[in-house]
């Protein structure tokens, strides 16, 4: 079961060399690609589309309704995309399928291997679970103002020891900072001291 | 006003319509006087003139402002809305910013007939999408008699990229461009009738300032060769000299931007090092040797390990040579320490080996008592005292003058006002630079010496008291030198690195004995207060500026209110404090010295012959006022001085110098500027004046041979030109599918959050036809009909908001509230349409890589869909495709979505305005606030300032909890740890 199973239709399609880090084999599926108990993906060189434009949509039309995420996986082999992507998307986003593109065999090969990957995974590392040790934390507090870079951070902290002394610094200090210029002092001197809220 | 500026205005305002025109004028020929020129011609009977303004550019908008007296109000978001009607139909003029403007032109809350027309000061900045064109299109098609006139003074930017100044007049609709170079024949003619004197200095930099600088110039070369091995960009533009500049970023950037996803670490972290090494350049002539040595220090801390140049051997140089500006080491018996010059020969590598060898040697000499000795150095900017000496100079000729004409002076000195001018580039060196014609450079090195110390030494504390893990040992060898901490763990304690460091530390401890002791000490001096005289006030700050510690915050204080009165107070007021400060200072530092016994021959000697100098006649120096040239006041004119120091060149305030000259024939000016001989400094200031005159002799070229469509007037303007356009390629697909029948044309409607006026596309949408109704959204950026709502990212932000997680909970609101919810991710019409090259794909899934992000959310959401979108007009496009068989979305429901209930009130659709946005991120990002409770905090106090002095348990009952409040807390007053 964790393997991904693939249509006889894509027997020959150099994309299966790039699935390597899934096993693969092939079986009698709807979809090109059977990813998961309830997600598949159907493959789709733009090239291809170029040529026979009504493919997709009977493609699409055969996965019926049995699946919570079709994935449209475009494989962008032509220089001129606007116009055909265009169709792509719309035919792919009203007919409620996900589209993701892939420049490359290797990474449209790649898309598959992780939606088999993380079949399973939770979502931690999109919900923005970062590095939580005190300086990142801090740098991606204070890099919120515009311009501020890790250096001025680091200029920052050890100039005032602590956030809330960077809080309360006045801009004459702020100022005395090397590297921090008069926009950089302007900026996190109003970030500190302007209200949240500008209401009169 | 000068003669060439009445000029520029009477061939600006004959142009049809009204006066339509773009402008470009050289830097510093006074712009801000030029629009306020303009603006005294403006009555209220031809319509409200709207002056629309970036936010950054606000110092030329102060400068307007100062011309006029401050007549000019501001349109604001603050303002209620029928408010702003009615200073829209007032007539006067106004300062806005082009979101609100676009915003209440598309809500019609503007009566556009009763507009006169408006000034773009900023023409250098606009493109055919920004929303400048957007304002001036729809103004256009509402208003054809209304005048646009744009303004750059900047003319390099006017000629980046493929014919700029054609498109951007395109796009403004306007016909005429006038050129006005500073070598135009009437501006050139005034300016150099009568010259103001000049006296050039170049000053020598001293041997190790010329060492860094070559160093650095070194590394820069070796990384521009890096870049052309990379094959990536062209490489005639790659020059050090263009290395100066920053806009040799924008080349960069500009030639890399294309394929910028597609570049591998190394050479992104290359064009960074570029930049970093373009501000040690600049900092080495602006900064102390000490502060520079501090900047280096935490510039290592942080790049270390990701930079490519700080391994190069001739960075190792700068570093050395820094150091060596502030201090060396001496045995105790007086010879000089060889080994770090030794080392400093070495290969690195090498080096930590070589280390442990000489390690038992260097043990043994430790334990036999020839100590390493900390010698300080404290090399003084060689600028400093040149500028002594010109002010001394300046002095002597004016007492000379005034002795010789004694009666002439009372009168003469109105018109001479005898103010002295010292323009530098920042604020920072403005301060030092007071402090050391107040205080003797001397002192304020030590000053700056000791608060580097005291730095170590409060790391050091830190570090034994947290017992914290020694942060990257690994870059520690490398990195040798002043990396002083070697944390007692470090199983090989008496290193060079060790040895040098105990020394420091010595120094330093020493520093703050002497502290304490100059407070005991305070008392038994008595016969120093008495030669300060009356003036009690002035001692004690002399005094306190000699503490350091608790009271150093505090004396800081003072010292700024006063250098500010100083800059802002009258003639006399500062002439008595500049007065009575030297000798003041002089004498209580010299007390000092003598208490803690630590007094090197040199600064007595100074200061004696300061002290000398204090009493025996009245004032050594002249009063002198210093100014930033960033802080871009209006100076000249604010304190007409006689005499101006440029101490730091710069070709805008030259430019402005003889302007001021112009405008007042009959004063008698006196420049002096100080350059460093064969520095870089020099080298740039002569560059930009050769690029300011190769882009004007570009921008003249392109206007010989440029093509303005003859309908720029505007009359067949608006949406049904661009409609047509639009809809006649499409005709022949419909004669086919439905016998050429033509389609009702209905006007398609698009909802858009406020916000993403600072984006582009709203105004793309609107050329193609579609009708804009801005509002605020709670959830979406665009709404295209009620069922479709689109989050739109550009690729830079797609990176951004997911790994900071904010695109996830978009997209999870979005999935709620709509039914289908639509991810846009939008490439640069300049960027490649790709995220990342084959090659860089990697053999594993990492969950890193922005296809496993991506796979993970389409998992986690399958009913979002995505939007794979080219450009802007491919959105444009996509979007008209998507809306052909939909409802049109409803505006007040749109609105309602996702609003928390318990803010049941209607808000104002100038929301986001209402908001300091960047505070409002700041406090999302820290640790404990969550979506949750940042609402109760941004209500339960004003701001962030105060924010930090809330006490935990007001926190709590903000927070609605203990433990995210002390989480808070906590992060607020945590100690920085220390890397250094």
């Amino acid at each position: 079961r964790n393997a991904i199973l693939v249509s006889h239709r894509q027997k020959g399609n150099p994309l299966l060399k790039h699935i390597r880090n899934v096993r693969w084999a092939f079986a009698d599926v709807v979809c090109d690609f059977l990813l998961g108990q309830s997600s598949c993906a159907l493959y789709l060189s733009l090239r291809y589309h170029l040529l026979h434009p009504d493919y997709l949509y009977y493609r699409i039309r055969e996965l019926q309704k049995t699946f919570k995420l079709r994935v449209v996986l475009c494989h962008i082999d032509v220089e001129d995309v606007v116009k055909p992507l265009l169709e792509v998307t719309k035919t792919s986003l009203l007919h409620e399928c996900t589209l993701l593109c892939g420049w490359s065999l290797e990474e449209c090969g790649r898309y598959l291997e992780t939606i088999k990957v993380y079949e399973n995974k939770p979502a931690d590392i999109i919900q923005g679970q970062m590095d939580t040790d005190y300086l990142s934390r801090l740098t991606h507090a204070l890099t919120t103002v515009r311009h501020v870079n890790k250096t001025d951070v680091v200029t920052l902290g050890t100039t005032f020891g602590s956030l809330s002394h960077i809080m309360d610094a006045s801009m004459e200090d702020l100022a005395r900072c090397p590297g921090i210029g008069e926009r950089k002092v302007k900026r996190l001197y109003d970030t500190f001291h302007e209200p949240f809220k500008r209401v009169v | 006003m000068v003669q060439f500026h009445e000029h520029m205005i009477s061939d600006l305002i004959e142009e049809p319509p009204n006066g339509s025109g773009l402008v470009v004028l050289s830097s510093g020929l006074a712009l801000s006087k030029l629009i306020s020129s303009l603006l005294l011609l403006h009555s209220p009977s031809q319509g409200t003139l709207l002056l629309l303004s970036p936010p950054s550019s606000s110092s030329l908008k102060s400068q307007v402002l100062h011309y006029n007296n401050h007549t000019i109000g501001e349109i604001s978001a603050d303002l209620p809305a029928h408010q702003r009607l009615s200073l829209y139909s007032s007539g006067s003029a106004f300062f806005i910013t082009a979101r609100i403007l676009i915003v209440d032109l598309l809500t019609s809350k503007i009566p556009t007939s009763s507009i006169a027309g408006i000034f773009l000061l900023t023409a250098h900045s606009l493109s055919e999408t920004s929303t400048e064109a957007f304002i001036v299109r729809i103004l256009r098609s509402l208003n054809k008699n209304a005048y646009v006139r744009a303004f750059s003074d900047k003319p390099q930017s006017m000629v980046s990229g493929f014919a700029k100044a054609e498109r951007t007049m395109k796009c403004l609709y306007i016909k005429r461009l006038h050129l006005w170079p500073r070598f135009q024949v009437y501006v050139s003619q005034e300016l150099e009738k009568d010259p103001p004197d000049v006296v050039d200095i170049r000053v020598p930099m001293t041997k190790l300032m010329v060492g860094i600088q070559k160093a650095i110039i070194e590394v820069m070369d070796a990384c521009l060769k890096e870049m052309r091995k990379t094959n990536k960009v062209d490489v005639d533009d790659l020059t050090v000299e263009n290395g100066l500049f920053k806009s040799f970023d924008e080349i960069v950037r500009r030639q890399l931007d294309p394929i910028w996803h597609t570049l591998g670490k190394k050479t992104k972290q290359l064009v960074s090092d570029l930049k970093t090494l373009r501000k040690l350049l600049d900092y080495l002539d602006r900064y102390d040797a000490v502060t520079y040595l501090k900047y280096l220090d935490t510039l290592r801390v942080s790049e270390s390990f990701r930079s490519v140049w700080i391994f190069a051997e001739s960075s190792y140089k700068i570093f050395e040579y820094a150091k060596k500006r502030v201090y060396r080491f001496v045995k105790s018996d007086g010879t000089k320490w060889i080994g770090p010059s030794k080392i400093s020969t070495g290969k690195k590598r090498k080096l930590k080996g070589g280390n442990d060898n000489e390690e038992a040697g260097g043990t043994s000499s430790s334990h036999t008592n020839i100590s390493i000795v900390l010698d300080e150095v404290l090399e003084e900017a060689p600028k400093w005292k040149v500028l002594r000496e010109v002010l001394e100079e300046i002095e002597e000729e004016r007492r000379k003058q005034a002795s010789t004409t004694e009666e002439l002076l009372v009168g003469g000195g109105e018109d001479d006002s005898g103010i002295v001018l010292v323009a530098c580039k920042d604020e920072r060196s403005c301060m030092q630079l007071e402090e050391c014609i107040t205080n003797g450079p001397q002192k304020v090195m030590r000053e700056e010496w000791e608060k580097y110390l005291l730095g170590k030494i409060e790391l050091r504390d830190l570090h034994t008291r947290y017992k914290k893990k020694p942060k990257d040992p690994k870059g520690f060898g490398i990195l040798d030198g002043v990396v002083p901490i070697s944390p007692a763990k470090n199983v090989e304690p008496s290193s060079i690195n060790k040895q040098e460091h105990d020394a420091l530390v010595a120094a330093a401890s020493e520093i703050r004995n002497r502290v304490k002791n100059d407070d005991v000490g305070n008392d038994p001096q008595p016969h120093v207060n008495s030669k300060g005289g009356g003036k009690g006030k002035g001692k004690g700050k002399g005094k306190a500026r000699n503490k350091k510690g608790p009271t150093n915050a505090n004396s800081g204080r003072i010292k700024d209110n006063r250098s500010n009165k100083i800059k802002k107070s009258s003639g006399d007021e500062s002439d008595s404090e500049n007065e009575a400060d030297p000798s003041v200072a002089g004498g209580a530092w010299e007390a000092t010295c003598q208490d803690a016994s630590i007094d090197k021959g040199v600064l007595r000697k100074h200061t004696e012959a300061a002290d000398a100098t204090g009493s025996g006649t009245a004032k050594p120096l002249p009063p002198v006022h210093f100014y930033a040239l960033e802080s871009g006041q209006p100076i000249l004119d604010i304190l007409k001085p006689s005499v101006i120091v440029v101490y730091h060149p710069n070709m805008t305030f030259v430019r402005e110098i003889e302007v001021h000259k112009a405008e007042n024939p009959s004063k008698k000016l006196k420049v002096y500027f100080l350059f460093y001989e064969d520095s870089t400094e020099a080298r740039k200031f002569e560059a930009s004046i050769r690029r300011e005159n190769g882009a004007f002799e570009s921008l003249i070229r392109q206007k010989s041979m440029m093509m303005i469509p003859v309908d720029q007037d505007g009359y067949c303007l608006g949406l049904n030109s661009s409609v047509e356009l639009q809809a006649t390629p499409s005709q022949n697909s419909l004669t086919r599918k439905a016998g050429g029948r033509k389609e009702v044309e209905k006007e398609m409607q698009v909802i858009v959050d406020m916000r993403e006026f600072m984006s582009s596309l709203p105004n793309v949408l609107h050329q193609k036809g579609m009708r804009i109704i801005p509002v605020t959204l709670e959830v979406g950026d665009y709404i295209l009909s009620p069922l479709i709502c689109v989050e739109r990212k550009s690729i830079q932000d797609l990176f951004m908001s997911f790994t900071s997680g904010r695109l996830y909970h978009q997209v999870e609101t979005m999935v709620r509230y709509y039914r289908i919810p639509v991810l846009l991710i939008e490439f640069s019409q300049d960027k490649s349409f790709s995220f990342q090259s084959a090659s860089d794909i990697g053999d594993d899934v990492t969950p890193n890589n922005i296809i496993s992000k991506l796979s993970l959310l389409v998992l986690h959401f399958p009913r979002l869909r995505v939007i794979w979108s080219r450009s802007l007009h491919a959105t444009a496009e996509i979007f008209a495709s998507l809306k052909a068989n939909q409802d049109e979305p409803d505006e007040t429901k749109a609105i309602r979505v996702g609003v928390p209930s318990e803010e049941g009130i209607v808000e104002d659709d100038v929301r986001a305005e209402n908001y300091n946005t960047s505070a409002v991120e700041f406090l999302r990002r820290l640790p404990g606030v969550n979506d949750s409770n940042y609402r109760a905090i941004m209500d339960g106090c004003k701001s962030l300032s105060e924010l930090a002095l809330l006490p935990v348990e007001r926190l709590s009952e903000l927070m609605g909890g203990q433990k995210a409040a002390r989480t808070l807390r906590d992060f607020l007053d945590a100690k920085y740890p220390t890397l250094l």
